[in-house]
């Protein structure tokens, strides 16, 4: 973990981002960029292009045109494990857990990913695999205390509250040691004061690793509190950017998306 | 009567390792994959040239059958992956329909059956005999060691593929996959290393049933039909299930020791497929369907 504390790590930088499904134009030419450490929102009306925005990222669709650099590496076009490996966590809108495997085991799942499958030592159990498989239990149960949910490692995700499960997923993003950390509407479902848990839980969770985080969000008060900078996309295209202060102010911007919500 | 279900257990052990294999790639990829049965005629081919070439005069008895066993679960496990390869991967990447998969593992079979019998011709071969006393004497019932056998090692195969799909990082990494592939790669899981490993551990067992039923029924080039056996045991026990597999298998194969007795060897394999179909129409899910349901 220690490779996250320099200045280098998390610097994301996309730009012209653009894609395609059929005739319609979902991301066109979309550029935008998050320094280490900085917390940045995407925001945008339904269907503007902003889950999308996050599949190009995490290789889901090879993008069109553009590219993704993460620390100065160029991304686009690897595949998605490959991505995640180079250090680009993510959460889902829907929220996409393993339901058939426990809560342990849903984080574990993204633990540790440089260490091989190794065959033959996965059946010969070898003594150093088995104190291994032991620290990875141990991690994952450290990730799971963190985001709160420390004493439920084998209930089945499915029986969990939505709100738990939302932190399950963020406990799994965390566990791939991200430099980057994509949240898909983090907050969509839960209610007031588990919207407000998780504005402060999102902090402690950055203070703690300083990673880059890059989220999506439709609610105002989490879109306010959390981000250091605003990028508004409209239909595809990047519509302004800017601090949340003046990106809230932008008329444009009430127009497309704010106005009509609020 | 004793006799006669411990020859159930013995055969169900045998299917039980081929609905296994069948299941493991049903579980990740969600097709039927009948190129399993040319796998099982390949992999018994290999063992018996092994003995052949290798061990024939210098090993004897217990050792030798061992030796054959694991050169053929070797080489099950490499044809296995390479029918991954040729067959499936493209497949995959593409996201083509599930049915393309299918098609692909019936060709793959068919092609495999077609190159042994270029090579070998389509006679009969007999297995080497592996035992020389061909039966136990136990409670004053005398078993057949070849039975004993079979079933002892097909079920330390299966404790040891159980072992490793819920005690290892491996087996992590197959039931994450066959949930959803694409969320399991973005939590950076190399999907076609696992699948990889998942034909490995499948082919691995079709070998082992390989050598099983060149044993039973002689060799030769349409032995992996008995592919159709395994398939069977997974319908009853629950497609992509595999203690359904498992059980299933073990009720089969008692099923049709027992049908032998009543109806005679020559009703026996209608009367299995109308119970089949009875499974298809009336739970489709198999007899473990309500579980992996609660699981899934």
């Amino acid at each position: 973990m220690n490779a996250i504390t320099t200045t280098s790590c998390g610097l994301l930088e996309v730009s012209s981002l653009s894609k395609s499904f059929g005739g319609v134009r979902a991301v066109c030419d979309f550029s935008f960029n998050a320094q280490p450490g900085e917390i940045v929102g995407i925001i945008g009306p339904n269907g503007a292009g902003k889950t999308t925005a996050f599949n190009l990222v995490t290789g889901v669709y090879a993008p069109d045109k553009g590219s993704v650099k993460l620390d100065g590496v160029e991304l686009s076009g690897l595949r998605q494990d490959v991505i995640a490996r180079a250090g680009i966590g993510r959460t889902f809108q829907n929220i996409r857990l393993f339901k058939g495997l426990t809560v342990l085991e849903n984080v574990m799942t993204a633990s540790d990913p440089y260490a091989p499958y190794g065959f033959f030592s996965a059946i010969l159990a070898l003594p150093g695999k088995r104190k291994a498989d032991r620290e990875a239990a141990d991690k994952a149960r450290e990730y799971l205390n963190m985001v709160g949910l420390g004493g439920m490692e084998d209930a089945r995700p499915e029986s969990l509250p939505y709100g738990l499960q939302r932190k399950l997923e963020l406990a799994r993003a965390l566990a791939i040691r991200p430099k980057v950390i994509l949240l898909d509407e983090p907050a969509a479902g839960l209610n007031p004061s588990e919207v407000r848990d998780f504005i402060e839980l999102v902090r402690r969770l950055h203070e703690r690793f300083n990673f880059t985080i890059v989220f999506i969000e439709h609610r105002m008060e989490v879109v306010m509190n959390l981000s250091h900078k605003l990028f508004v996309l409209s239909f595809g295209k990047l519509l302004a950017s800017g601090d949340p202060e003046t990106v809230r102010r932008n008329p444009e911007v009430i127009e497309a998306y704010i106005g009509e919500e609020e | 009567m004793l006799q006669n279900i411990f020859f159930g257990l013995s055969l169900g052990a045998v299917y039980s390792l081929i609905a296994v294999g069948f299941a493991l790639v049903f579980n990740i990829l969600k097709f039927s994959n009948f190129s399993h049965g040319g796998v099982m005629s390949f992999t018994a081919y290999a063992g018996y040239l092994a003995y052949i070439l290798l061990f024939d005069g210098k090993i004897t008895g217990v050792t030798m059958f061992v030796a054959v066993v694991l050169v053929a679960a070797l080489v099950g496990a490499v044809t296995a992956v390479g029918i991954e390869r040729v067959g499936f991967r493209r497949l995959r990447r593409n996201q083509a329909p599930v049915i393309y998969y299918f098609i692909s593992s019936i060709t793959l079979g068919i092609l495999l059956e077609n190159i042994i019998t270029i090579f070998a011709s389509s006679n009969f071969y007999s297995y080497p005999v592996f035992f020389s006393s061909s039966n136990i004497q136990i409670f004053g019932t005398s078993f057949s060691i070849a039975d004993f056998v079979t079933l002892l090692f097909s079920c330390v195969a299966l404790g040891l593929l159980l072992f490793v799909l819920y005690r290892t990082k491996l087996g992590l990494g197959v039931r994450t996959v066959s949930f959803d592939v694409n969320t399991a790669s973005l939590m950076g899981i190399d999907a076609d290393r696992v699948v990889m490993a998942t034909f490995a551990m499948s082919g691995a067992l079709g070998g082992i049933s390989g050598v099983f039923l060149g044993m039973n029924y002689s060799l030769y080039p349409q032995l992996g039909q008995l592919v159709v056996k395994g398939f069977i045991a997974s319908v009853i026990g629950g497609l992509g299930n595999i203690t359904g597999a498992v059980i299933g298998a073990f009720l089969l194969g008692i099923v049709e020791v027992g049908l032998i007795g009543m109806v005679g060897s020559g009703l026996m394999p209608a009367c299995v497929f109308v119970v089949m179909l009875v499974f298809l129409l009336v739970r489709p899910q198999g007899i473990a369907g309500k579980i992996v349901q609660e699981k899934a």
